[in-house]
């Protein structure tokens, strides 16, 4: 007989186990609601960001090159060694491995890793050897996360020539990503940061490319999604003629100084030359802090492009403006005579002229071709200081010339009201007498004394100096008459015909030029330590060749080089000389030399 | 097996439960499914043969324990008890180490995991040892000694480790307890006992043990490390979605963003690649296997099939809710199979063997 135990508890106990259990997966079907349907949006986000990779390509910048398409500067593959810290399963294992492997240290790689962005490879080593590219590939498996991205990168195949103008690129800085003229760019693009590659920047840059690619949690690419090839920058047609700029560098033997030539009719600049300069090569691919602050703190700056950026008294060649404003304003004459003692007395102060005996009756041609500052002491009374002051900004001092380089100097042209404003105190007619051979308080570029030249040179139009071609040369009218530029020309002429400038006489050329020293310290300090190199003026020499169909103007700066008429005139015949394919010609002997002093111009 | 005799007449085949049947199979081969689409493209890509190949014998195992009688099976309680301290005694001593732990027995190229067998000696065990209780209503002193001797198989595992295995036995226990007749002060008291103990055992834990838990509460603490298991799941079963990604088309399981996709987490791969409506069916089914489990407890004809019903549900049922709750991210990562699903030889085995003996408790119901 079967017995049947009483099951009642058990029975009334398994429904409340039933019930429990069907509240456990009822609670569970309500996180994955929350989780697949609320929240799916979100999660499927965050799957795309897991799987999905974003590889910049980089496109290559425009190539820049001289005006008979010679290579300025290209580009050149190179290795970068990259990381994606995200995929990393332990990071500090990776990068000690890496520092390893790339003889790096740590800390320059957590450098780079701290400024990265969520999910974007760091570069952790720039322009990376085939050395370490062979350890890396022996050490792939240990290393998924690391890869090896072949990118464009600048190379200047000049060296040194033409670096100022050129420029540099380098890694943007963190300031500069804050700026609209950056928008877009990622930590460790390189842009330009110096000379045409930053005046050009977004023109030459082009626009990057990318691939999408899938990746594996390992972060191995499985397979593509989307490409987007680079467009590659334009290229870059300059007006520099590279032998030219060649000649430029080496008339210079490596002294401090800077010289630029233009294309009087259109403002094209054929060379610009800035001494000592540095090899842009060094920055392409981020330059080291030890180098970077021997070359910031080198007391010759070697990274100040002097052409733009040197401010310096324009001492004589300044004359050549004073004389253009003194036609114009009717003030003188061509013909106009004044007697040269030697000195002049101006409200009880006594200026001296360049040579102690005097020029005697001196017209301007020979007031110009021999310097002669009692003549412009004169013309400067005459003048006064505000139409004096005008001329000089119609001739472009005091301004950017607008040349396309960044970080122009203005140079200062004083006037009354700039006196009052700036010094607080009144003008004193004195002071024009100074000016009026350049010195006081008148300074000026390299290029804005080119573009004087240049001025004269093409019959009184202010051009625009320029690297860039263009399509079209804006039509300017002269700003003075003929006569007066025949009149400031014949005296130019006569500079280097018989005058201060007669080492920069060409045979076969006829070069018209004007010589100038600018002065570091007061003459009479100088005159107590002669021997200081670093006391002595500035010599200049602004020229343009051949005098009646001028092709060329340029202006020359030898630093603390005395005169022009010593250290600048022979520089700018050096250029000339191959401009005009004359090397072989022999330099005007001692013997040419007319009457005139030229150590005091 | 032990001796038992596996007497078969027409009327034990007619009260087969079919429907438990049913969906057993049907999620096992769900299973086999999954374990395809999360190892097809890997280094194994025949691991889902295997898994197949064990679901056939994991169906002759449970034909074999439906085949028994359990009242035989429980006459021999005592000697599986024994069995099985000796089993979970030789792997502590001699299994080989694997991923730093000592949980299975190999041989012949075969790999047993004791601790899953274990489990069911441990439900036929308590079961048999409650059934003889005659009091209509038991107090905390008489479940001491099945307490002591269920404590003592959960020790042994969680020595191996294997912590996941080991906390099954404990709603194995409350579960059979509790329908034992355990005043409701003592279930109360029981539960506060576990909570300290497992407030007392802390200090004991392993790190990773520890990180797991720190990281459940914030995984945002290590993305990569223990945290990681976490988020990856919870993305994997959020960007499913509601009518997932397809087949073999989750990006976290195919691109291999999934940790232990084929075994602990196949239910991600499930979440991500069939969404919220396969999440729905799977667990619907999981549901109905476990009522009608518990419905064979109601039915059983005595008390001792009634516990051994409920002592396999509440270890089962702790193993599904554990797994699933883990996936979507609500338990802390804990190496715990889901039953029928996950690949593993073992698990597998006995799960079924387990259902085998719920049927066997059935298919009895009006048998003498």
């Amino acid at each position: 007989m079967r017995i049947y135990e009483d099951l009642r508890l058990v029975q009334s106990r398994l429904a409340a186990l039933q019930a429990v259990v069907v509240l456990l997966v009822a609670g569970l079907m309500v996180q994955f609601w929350n989780l697949q349907v609320v929240r799916a949006r979100h999660f499927r986000e965050q799957a795309e960001h897991n799987r999905s990779r974003l590889v910049t390509l980089a496109a290559p910048r425009g190539t820049l090159v001289d005006r008979n398409g010679q290579l300025l500067v290209g580009n050149r593959p190179s290795f970068n060694v990259v990381l994606v810290p995200e995929h990393a399963e332990n990071l500090d294992r990776v990068v000690s491995r890496l520092a390893a492997a790339l003889g790096m240290g740590e800390a320059a790689i957590r450098e780079r890793l701290a400024r990265r962005q969520p999910y974007r490879p760091v570069v952790v080593k720039n322009d990376a050897t085939l050395a370490d590219i062979a350890v890396l590939d022996a050490r792939r498996l240990e290393l998924p996360e690391v890869s090896v991205e072949v990118v464009p990168l600048r190379s200047y195949p000049l060296a040194a020539a033409a670096a100022h103008a050129l420029g540099r690129v380098g890694e943007i800085s963190e300031r500069q990503l804050l700026l609209a003229e950056f928008k877009g760019l990622l930590p460790g693009a390189l842009v330009g940061q110096a000379g045409i590659e930053s005046r050009y920047n977004r023109e030459l840059m082009g626009k990057d490319g990318f691939r999408r690619v899938i990746v594996n949690s390992r972060g191995l690419e499985v397979a593509e999604a989307a490409r987007e090839p680079p467009s590659d920058g334009p290229n870059l047609t300059l007006s520099i003629d590279v032998s030219l700029q060649a000649a430029m560098e080496a008339a210079f033997a490596g002294r401090s100084g800077s010289a630029v030539a233009l294309d009087p009719e259109t403002g094209e600049i054929l060379a610009m030359t800035s001494t000592p300069a540095y090899d842009p090569n060094q920055f392409t691919t981020g330059i080291e802090p030890a180098r970077w602050a021997s070359l910031a703190s080198d007391p010759n700056t070697p990274l100040m492009n002097r052409v733009i950026q040197g401010t310096y008294a324009p001492g004589s060649t300044f004359k050549v403006i004073a004389a253009t404003a003194a036609l114009e304003e009717g003030v003188i004459t061509p013909g106009t005579s004044f007697y040269c003692p030697g000195q002049l007395s101006v409200y009880n102060t006594v200026f001296r002229c360049n040579t102690p005996g005097g020029h005697g009756v001196v017209d301007l041609r020979r007031a110009i071709s021999a310097s002669c500052n009692v003549y412009f002491y004169q013309v400067g009374i005459r003048l006064e200081i505000g139409r004096l002051s005008k001329w000089a900004k119609l001739m472009g001092l005091g301004a950017p010339t607008g040349v396309d380089l960044p970080f122009e100097a203005s140079g200062l042209m004083p006037s009354a009201e700039w006196k009052l404003r700036v010094l607080k105190t009144p003008w004193y007619a004195g002071e024009t007498v100074s000016v009026a051979i350049g010195q006081g308080q008148v300074s000026a570029t390299p290029i804005q004394m080119a573009r004087v030249a240049a001025f004269i040179a093409n019959g009184g139009r202010l051009l625009r100096p320029h690297f860039a071609r263009q399509a079209k040369v804006p039509e300017l009218p002269p700003i003075v008459r003929p006569e007066t530029i025949a009149a400031v020309r014949e005296g130019m002429c006569g500079v280097v015909a018989a005058g201060t400038g007669w080492r920069a006489r060409l045979a076969g050329v006829l070069v018209c030029g004007k010589t100038g020293s600018a002065q570091v310290v007061a003459r009479a300090r100088l005159e107590k330590t002669p021997a200081a190199h670093e006391l002595q003026p500035h010599g200049w020499f602004v020229a343009f060749a051949p005098a009646d169909r001028p092709r060329i103007a340029l202006a020359v700066l030898v630093e603390h080089g005395r005169s022009g008429g010593e250290s600048a005139a022979p520089v700018a015949r050096r250029i000339l000389a191959h401009y005009f394919g004359l090397e072989r010609a022999d330099p005007p002997a001692e013997a040419a030399r007319a009457d005139i002093s030229d150590t005091e111009d | 097996m032990l001796g038992v005799g596996t007497g078969i007449d027409r009327r034990l085949v007619y009260n087969v439960d079919w429907v438990l049947l049913g969906a057993t199979l049907f999620l096992s081969l769900l299973g086999v499914a999954m374990v395809y689409s999360a190892t097809y493209a890997g280094q194994k890509p025949e691991l889902y043969l295997k898994q197949l190949a064990l679901v056939a014998v994991g169906l002759a195992g449970m034909t074999l324990a439906a085949a028994l009688d359990y009242r035989r099976l429980a006459d021999r309680a005592v000697l599986l008890y024994v069995l099985s301290v000796v089993a979970l005694l030789y792997v502590l001593r001699f299994a080989p180490v694997i991923a730093g732990t000592r949980r299975w027995i190999v041989s012949f190229g075969f790999q047993l995991q004791p601790s899953e067998l274990v489990k069911l000696a441990a439900a036929v065990f308590v079961a048999k040892l409650f059934s003889e209780f005659r009091q209509e209503s038991l107090g905390l002193r008489d479940v001491a000694l099945p307490g002591a001797a269920v404590g003592l198989l959960a020790l042994l595992i969680a020595r191996e480790p294997d912590l996941g295995a080991a906390a099954c036995l404990v709603p194995l226990f409350l579960a059979v307890a509790f329908l034992a007749g355990l005043r409701m002060r003592a279930v109360l008291g029981l539960a506060a006992v576990l909570l300290l103990s497992a407030g007392l055992a802390w200090p004991f834990l392993k790190d990773y043990q520890k990180t797991r838990i720190y990281t459940f509460l914030d995984p945002s603490l290590d993305p990569r490390g223990a945290g990681y298991q976490k988020i990856q799941s919870q993305i994997a079963v959020g960007s499913g979605g509601l009518l997932g990604r397809g087949f073999r088309e989750g990006s976290q399981a195919q691109l291999g963003y999934l940790p232990a996709r084929h075994t602990d987490f196949i239910f991600s791969v499930l979440a991500e690649e069939l969404g919220f409506v396969g999440v729905f069916v799977a667990l619907s089914l999981y549901l109905l296997v476990l009522w009608r489990m518990l419905e064979t407890a109601r039915l059983a004809r005595d008390r001792l099939g009634a516990f051994l019903v409920a002592g396999i549900s509440a270890t089962f049922a702790f193993q599904v809710v554990y797994n699933v709750g883990m996936v979507a991210g609500l338990v802390p990562v804990k190496g715990l199979p889901l039953p029928l699903m996950s690949y593993g030889g073992s698990s597998i085995v006995a799960s079924l063997m387990g259902i085998g003996l719920v049927l066997s408790v059935r298919m009895r119901r009006f048998a003498n």
